[in-house]
C-alpha cells in the first residue's frame, strides 16, 4: 500500500460516543405550528414577554426561505417531521445532583464530563444539557461567591427575567437568519452565564451538549454577558448517539462583551458525523455571533469542528466598541461524506477595531471543507485593521477544499489582509519522519496537529490536549 | 436553453421595459451571425437582466445599459472614432478599425501568417470557447449576440508570429465586438485592443481564442471610458498544453465597466497569466470576475488584481480558480490589491478557491488599504512633498500592471490616460 | 578502520530495484562491517542515492531482486521506521521541510522511538532538552534551530547540520550519508564532516554518497566504491578517489562498456 492510500485509510476511525441512553423520555408529538410554540413556552413555564418573542420569531420564519448559499447538498428538510420538545423524566426540580437520575450522571461518566461532587473536574464548571434540558450545573453556588450567574437558560428565565428580556435577541436578532428564526420560535435549553463588572470568572466554565433522542432536534441557545472589565473563558462540547436518520441542530449562540470585557468561547464539536457512506449523522445549522459592545472589549472564538454531517456554521464578531477585537481561530476536519461550510463574519464598525482570523480545514475522504468568510470596514472604522489566514490540507484525491473570502471595504484608513495556501501531506514528508523512527500515524498526526497548532494554542490549557486527542483519534486507524 | 424558461415575447415587459423596445430597433438578423443573433435576441427576451438579487451582480447595476434605449443600434462609431483621436499605429503592428457595422477584413491585405477563417471554420468554432468556458448563456453573452452583425475571425498559422492592434471608439448606442482568435501550433499572436468611449455609448466585447499545443497569446486591453458608458466584456481562453496565455486588461473611466476574463486549461499543462487594473473615481462602477478552470495536470496560472478607487467609485473582484480531481500538480497563485482612496468608495473583494486535487500549489492573497503611510514617509523624509509622493506612489501601484502590456499597447501611454480620466493625484 | 574480524552489519547482495517502470538498481553487492568507513562515489544517474533510499525504505523504490541483511535479519522486509529504530541512518541530500511540526518535537519523539527499541528509558522533555543541548555542539549549531518548524526555512549548511545532529542524537549503527557534502561551503563541509568523524566508531559504519573528492579530504574512507549503470564497477581504497579526481569519470563510461561487452558483472578488485 502506497504511504497516500495508508493515510487516507488513516482518517476513517469509529465513533466513540455512539451510544444511546435508555431512559424514559417526554417527548411532544412531531410537527411545528403556533400550539406548539406555545406549548414549548407553558411547559417551561415562561412569562408572556419570552412567549411573544417565540411567536415573532415563528411568524418571521414561516416568511423566510431557507439558505442556499452555501456549498452544501442534502436533501430537504422536514419541519414537520421532528420532535421539538424531549426532556427525560424526572423530579420536577432538582436540589442537588444526588436527585439527577443515575442513568444521565452514568452517560455523561461516559462521555468524560464526570459531575458527581466526587468526580467532577477541579477547575471546570460543567453545565450538562441532555436532548432539550438543562439536567445539571456544577459549582453554581462556588460562582455565586463571585457574582457569577451560570445556570440553563431556562432557570435565567425564572430567575433572572430582567437580565433575559435586556440581552436575548440583541445581538442574533429573531429574524436574523432562517434557522435563527426557528431556534427563536422552539429554543429549548442551553446555557446563560452573566460575570458582573470587573469580575474575572474564578474558573472555565463549560456547557456539554448530548443529543439522544433519535427523532428529536436540538435547539439549544446559549446567552454571555460579561459586563464592563468582566472576563470568562467559556468551553463547549458535543456529542450524539449514532443513528442513520439525521437530526437538526439548530443553535443560536448569543455573547455580549462591554467595556473592556474579554470573552473566550471555545468549542471542541464531535457531534455523530455519520457513517462511511454519509448515512445519519447531525445537521448542523448554528449562528454565533459576538457583540462587542463597548470600547477596548475583546471576543475570542475558537473552534476544534471534526463531527457532524453538515456543518453551517460562522461564529462573527459585531466589533461596534473603539479599539475592540475580535477573534476567530477554527479547525474543520471532514472525512468520508462529511461537509462542512464555516467561518466567520468580521464586522468592524468602530473606530481602530481589529480582528484576526485563523482557519485550518483538513479535507479527507469525500468529503467538502470549505472557509467563507467576510471581512467588512465600514466607513466609520477608522483605523481599523484585519489579518486573515486561511490554509487548507487535502489528503486524498477526492476531498474537496473550498475558500470564499469575501472582503468589502469602505475604509481608506484601514488595511485588510489575507492569505491563504493548500498543502498535502507528502510522501517525501511522511518518509522523513519514517526514516527517523516515527511510524506512519504518529507521522501523520504530528503533521495534522503542527498544521493547527495556531488553533490548539487559543484552546484553554485543559482543552488543547483534549482537542489534540480528538484529532489524533479521528486519524486513528488500520495501516496496511 | 432551460426548459422552464417562459416562452419568446412572454413575461419580459416590467422585469425589463427597455429591452423590448431596444431589440425591436435591431435590424432583421442576416449575415454571417444570423443564427446567433436569434439565438440571442430569443434569450433576452427569456433571460431576466441581471439583478442584485444574483450572487453574480450583487454589487454591479446595469441601470446605466438603459441608455441604450434612448440610442438604438450601433451608433456612428466611425465618427466617435475619428472624435476621440486615435493614437497612430505602432511601427510593425497591423491595424483594424473595429467599427461594429463594416466587414474590418473588406479590402484589407492581411500580413502573413495571419488568415481569415472560412465560413465552415467560423461554422464550427464559434462560440466552442464560450460554451467550453461556461459563459455562452451569460446575459451580457447573450446581449452581444443578438447585436452583433459583423465578427472578426482570424488564425495565425503554425510557427507564424503576428502583431495585431484592434482599435474600436463607442458612439452613442451599443458597439458590438465579436471575435475569434485560432492560434494553431506554436503560433504567435501579440494583440494590443483599444476600446474608447469619448462620450456617452456602449460597448459589448466577446473574444474567443483558441490556443494549439505551444502557441502564445498575449492579450492587452486598454479600455478608457467615459463616466456615462458601459463596457460589457467577455475574454474567453481555451488553452491546450504547453501553451501560454497573458491577458492584461486595464480600464478606467467608465460609468460602468464589467470584465469577465474567463479560461480553461483544457489538458492542463498551459500558463497561463492574468493582470488586471481597474480605476473608478466619481460614481463609476468597476468589476472584474475571472473564472480559470484546469481540466488536467500541472497547469499554472499567474493572476494579480489591482485595484484603486476614489471618490465613490466602486470596484468589485471576484476571482474564481477551479481545480478538479484530474488537475494534479497544479501551481495556481492569485494576488489581489486595492488602493482604497476616499471614505465614500466602495471595494468588494472574492477570491473562490475550490480545489479537489491535493497535489497543488494554491496560494492567494488580498489586501485593501490606503497608500502605506511609511513609504509616503520615507519619500517625505526624502523631500518630496506629500501630494507628489502620493502620486508616485499610485503611479508605482499601477506600473505593475501596465509594463504586463505588450509594447505598442504601453505607447499609447494608459497611466497619462488614466490621469487625465481619473481622480489619480 | 579494516578489521577483517570485525562483525558484518551490512551486506548486500545483487540488489536490483526499480522506480516506476525504469530499473535502476542492477545487481550491487557491498559488504560493510564495523568500523568501516565506505563511499560510494559516482556520477548522477549512477544509482547512488537510489542505493540509499533503498536501504531505508523509501517507498517509491521496489526491490525486484537480491537481498539486504542488516546484523543478519532481512532488512528489506521492514517498514522505513522499524529500520530506523533498529539503527539504520539516512542522511538526505534534500532534507524535508514540515511546517508546523518543531524542530525539538520532532527530535525528541525520534529520539525516544529509537531509546525504546533498544530497551532504553524514554526522555521526558527535560532530559531530553539536557541531551540535544549536549550534542548541538557536535555540529556547532545554534539552539534557536531547536525552536523552529523540521527545516522550515533552514538554509543548505543548516538543513544537512541538523541531519547531522539527527545521527548524533539516534546513534546508528549504519549511517548512509546521501550528498551530505552538496550545498555546502567550506565552513559548513569542515563541521559537517568534522561532526561524522566524531561519531564514527569501532562498532558502527559509515557509507558516504558522494560525487566529489572533497569530503573524502575530510573524511577519510577505508574503501572506496564506484558506482555506474546501477552497480558497482570498481572497489579501491582511498586512492580511487584521487583517480577519480583526475581523470574524471569517462573511464567508467569505457570500462563500463567493455564489461557490457564481456556480459561481466562482477566487480575489479584494485590496489
Amino acid at each position: 500500500m502506497s504511504s497516500a492510500q495508508a493515510v487516507g485509510d488513516l482518517v476513517s476511525q469509529p465513533y466513540k460516543y455512539g451510544f444511546v441512553t435508555d431512559i424514559e423520555t417526554e417527548k411532544i408529538a412531531k410537527g411545528l405550528s403556533e400550539d406548539v410554540v406555545r406549548l414549548i413556552s407553558s411547559k417551561k413555564q415562561e412569562p408572556d414577554f419570552l412567549l411573544d418573542f417565540r411567536l415573532r420569531a415563528y411568524r418571521q420564519w414561516l416568511q423566510m426561505q431557507e439558505p442556499d448559499w452555501a456549498s452544501l447538498g442534502y436533501p430537504p428538510i422536514d419541519y414537520q417531521n421532528i420532535i421539538y420538545y424531549a426532556a427525560p423524566k424526572q423530579q420536577a426540580k432538582k436540589a442537588s445532583l444526588d436527585e439527577v437520575d443515575p442513568k444521565l450522571l452514568e452517560t455523561f461518566d461516559k462521555l468524560g464530563i464526570p459531575l458527581s461532587e466526587q468526580k467532577r473536574l477541579s477547575n471546570v464548571a460543567v453545565d450538562a444539557v441532555f436532548d432539550s434540558v438543562s439536567i445539571a450545573t456544577t459549582y453554581k453556588e462556588k460562582l455565586a461567591e463571585h457574582g457569577v450567574i451560570f445556570c440553563s437558560i431556562s432557570e435565567a428565565v425564572k430567575e433572572h427575567p430582567e437580565l433575559i428580556e435586556r440581552y436575548l435577541g440583541t445581538v442574533v436578532a429573531s429574524n436574523d437568519n432562517y434557522f435563527a428564526a426557528l431556534n427563536s420560535a422552539v429554543f429549548s435549553d442551553g446555557s446563560f452565564v452573566f460575570i458582573p463588572k470587573g469580575v474575572d470568572c474564578p474558573m472555565e466554565l463549560s456547557t456539554y451538549f448530548r443529543i439522544n433522542s433519535g427523532d428529536t432536534g436540538q435547539f439549544e441557545r446559549t446567552l454571555i454577558v460579561a459586563e464592563e472589565g468582566a472576563s470568562v473563558s467559556y468551553l463547549e462540547g458535543c456529542t450524539a448517539p449514532m443513528f442513520d436518520t439525521n437530526q437538526l441542530h439548530a443553535a443560536v449562540v448569543e455573547l455580549v462583551a462591554l467595556d473592556d470585557a474579554s470573552i473566550k468561547y471555545s468549542t471542541v464539536q464531535n457531534w455523530y458525523a455519520g457513517d462511511e457512506n454519509g448515512v445519519g449523522g447531525i445537521y448542523n445549522f448554528v449562528t454565533k455571533r459576538g457583540h462587542c459592545r463597548g470600547d477596548r472589549s475583546h471576543i475570542s472564538w475558537t473552534q476544534v469542528e471534526t463531527g457532524s454531517a453538515i456543518t453551517w456554521k460562522y461564529p462573527s464578531c459585531v466589533l461596534q466598541g473603539a479599539d475592540s477585537v475580535g477573534e476567530f481561530y477554527s479547525v474543520a476536519l471532514t472525512n468520508n461524506c462529511q461537509q462542512a461550510d464555516t467561518g466567520t463574519k468580521m464586522i468592524h464598525v468602530g473606530p481602530r477595531s481589529r480582528s484576526t482570523i485563523v482557519s485550518k480545514g483538513i479535507s479527507a475522504g469525500r468529503s467538502s471543507n470549505s472557509y467563507r468568510g467576510l471581512v467588512q470596514i465600514g466607513p466609520k472604522a477608522v483605523g481599523a485593521r484585519n489579518y486573515s489566514q486561511c490554509d487548507s490540507m487535502l489528503i486524498g484525491d477526492r476531498a474537496a477544499a473550498n475558500t470564499y473570502p469575501y472582503i468589502r471595504s469602505q475604509q481608506p484608513q484601514s488595511a485588510v489582509e489575507h492569505e491563504a495556501s493548500t498543502c498535502r501531506i507528502s510522501e517525501d514528508q511522511l518518509f522523513y519522519l519514517q526514516s527517523r523512527g516515527i511510524g506512519l500515524e504518529e507521522a501523520v498526526s504530528m503533521m495534522v496537529s503542527g498544521f493547527c497548532r495556531d488553533v490548539f494554542n487559543q484552546l484553554p490549557m485543559e482543552f488543547a490536549a483534549e482537542a489534540d486527542k480528538l484529532l489524533a483519534l479521528k486519524l486513528e486507524g488500520s495501516v496496511g | 436553453m432551460t426548459a422552464s424558461l417562459s416562452a419568446p415575447g412572454s413575461s419580459v415587459m416590467g422585469r425589463s421595459a427597455w429591452l423590448e423596445p431596444w431589440l425591436a430597433t435591431l435590424p432583421a438578423p442576416s449575415g454571417p451571425l444570423e443564427a446567433v443573433q436569434v439565438r440571442g435576441r430569443r434569450a433576452l427576451r427569456e433571460q431576466p437582466v441581471p439583478s442584485s438579487r444574483q450572487e453574480d451582480w450583487r454589487f454591479t447595476d446595469l441601470s446605466l445599459l438603459q441608455q441604450l434605449q434612448q440610442a438604438p443600434g450601433a451608433g456612428d462609431a466611425a465618427a466617435a472614432a475619428s472624435a476621440a483621436a486615435l493614437p497612430p499605429p505602432a511601427p510593425g503592428a497591423f491595424r483594424l478599425v473595429l467599427d461594429g457595422r463594416s466587414d474590418p477584413l473588406d479590402g484589407v491585405t492581411l500580413p502573413e501568417g495571419l488568415q481569415a477563417l472560412n465560413p465552415l471554420e467560423i461554422g464550427q468554432g464559434l462560440g466552442h470557447t464560450l460554451a467550453a468556458t461556461g459563459c455562452e448563456q451569460h446575459w451580457p453573452v447573450e446581449l452581444n449576440h443578438a447585436a452583433a452583425g459583423t465578427l472578426l475571425a482570424l488564425r495565425v498559422t503554425a510557427r507564424h508570429s503576428v502583431r495585431l492592434e484592434l482599435v474600436s471608439a463607442a458612439g452613442a448606442g451599443l458597439l458590438p465586438l465579436r471575435l475569434l482568435l485560432v492560434l494553431e501550433e506554436k503560433a504567435a499572436l501579440e494583440v494590443n485592443q483599444l476600446l474608447l468611449a469619448p462620450g456617452p455609448g456602449s460597448i459589448s466585447l466577446v473574444l474567443e481564442a483558441h490556443l494549439a499545443r505551444s502557441a502564445r497569446l498575449h492579450h492587452g486591453l486598454v479600455a478608457l471610458g467615459h463616466p456615462e458608458a458601459a463596457l460589457l466584456g467577455h475574454l474567453a481562453l481555451e488553452q491546450e498544453p504547453e501553451s501560454s496565455a497573458n491577458l492584461t486588461a486595464v480600464s478606467a473611466g467608465w460609468g460602468l465597466a464589467r470584465l469577465e476574463p474567463r479560461v480553461l486549461q483544457v489538458d492542463g499543462q498551459a500558463v497561463t497569466t492574468l493582470r488586471g487594473l481597474q480605476v473608478v473615481d466619481g460614481r463609476q462602477i468597476a468589476d472584474t470576475h475571472s473564472h480559470v478552470r484546469f481540466n488536467g495536470p500541472e497547469g499554472q496560472l499567474d493572476q494579480l488584481h489591482k485595484v484603486v478607487a476614489a471618490g465613490q467609485g466602486r470596484s468589485v473582484f471576484n476571482g474564481a480558480v477551479r481545480v478538479p480531481r484530474e488537475a494534479q500538480r497544479t501551481n495556481a497563485a492569485q494576488l489581489s490589491r486595492s488602493l482604497l482612496l476616499s471614505d465614500r468608495a466602495r471595494i468588494d473583494t472574492k477570491p473562490e478557491l475550490e480545489i479537489v486535487a491535493d497535489d497543488v500549489k494554491c496560494a492567494h492573497g488580498a489586501t485593501v488599504s490606503s497608500l502605506q503611510t511609511d513609504e509616503l514617509f520615507y519619500l517625505q523624509s526624502r523631500g518630496i512633498g506629500a501630494d507628489q509622493a502620493a502620486q508616485l506612489l499610485q503611479r508605482a501601484f499601477c506600473e505593475e500592471v501596465l509594463r504586463e502590456l505588450p509594447a505598442v499597447a504601453r505607447a499609447w501611454c494608459p497611466l497619462e490616460a488614466l490621469q487625465r480620466q481619473d481622480g489619480l493625484a | 578502520m579494516i578489521r577483517s574480524d570485525a562483525p558484518v552489519l551490512l551486506e548486500i547482495r545483487d540488489l536490483q530495484a526499480r522506480v516506476e517502470d525504469k530499473a535502476i538498481l542492477k545487481g550491487v553487492n557491498l559488504t560493510v562491517r564495523a568500523g568501516e568507513i565506505h563511499a560510494v562515489m559516482g556520477r548522477n544517474g549512477s544509482g547512488k542515492s537510489t542505493l540509499s533510499k533503498v536501504l531505508a525504505g523509501h517507498p517509491a523504490y521496489t526491490v525486484t531482486g537480491g537481498s539486504v541483511t542488516y546484523r543478519g535479519d532481512n532488512l528489506l522486509e521492514l517498514d522505513p521506521e522499524q529500520r530506523a529504530r533498529i539503527g539504520v541512518f539516512l542522511g538526505f541530500q534534500y532534507p524535508v521541510e514540515i511546517p508546523g511540526v518543531s524542530n525539538l518535537e520532532f527530535l525528541r519523539v525520534a529520539t525516544n522511538a529509537r531509546r525504546g527499541e533498544k530497551g532504553e528509558e524514554e526522555l521526558d522533555t527535560f532530559a531530553f532538552e539536557d541531551l540535544v543541548r549536549e550534542r548541538l555542539k557536535v555540529v556547532q549549531m545554534d539552539p534557536a534551530f531547536l525552536e523552529r518548524s523540521v527545516n522550515e526555512g533552514f538554509s543548505g549548511g543548516e538543513k544537512k547540520r541538523n541531519e547531522i545532529l539527527q545521527m548524533a542524537l539516534l546513534e546508528p549503527v549504519v549511517a548512509i550519508l546521501d550528498e551530505t557534502d552538496s550545498g555546502l561551503d567550506i565552513d559548513a563541509l569542515r563541521i559537517v564532516a568534522g561532526g561524522v568523524n566524531q561519531l564514527a566508531g569501532p562498532d558502527n559504519a559509515t557509507l558516504l554518497i558522494t560525487h566529489y573528492q572533497r569530503l573524502l579530504d575530510a573524511i577519510t574512507p577505508d574503501y572506496v566504491h564506484v558506482m555506474a549503470a546501477g552497480r558497482i564497477l570498481r572497489t579501491g581504497g582511498k586512492e580511487l578517489a584521487l583517480e577519480l579526481e583526475q581523470r574524471g569519470y569517462d573511464w567508467v563510461d569505457e570500462e563500463l562498456a567493455a564489461l557490457e561487452a564481456a556480459g561481466d558483472r562482477t566487480p575489479v578488485e584494485v590496489g
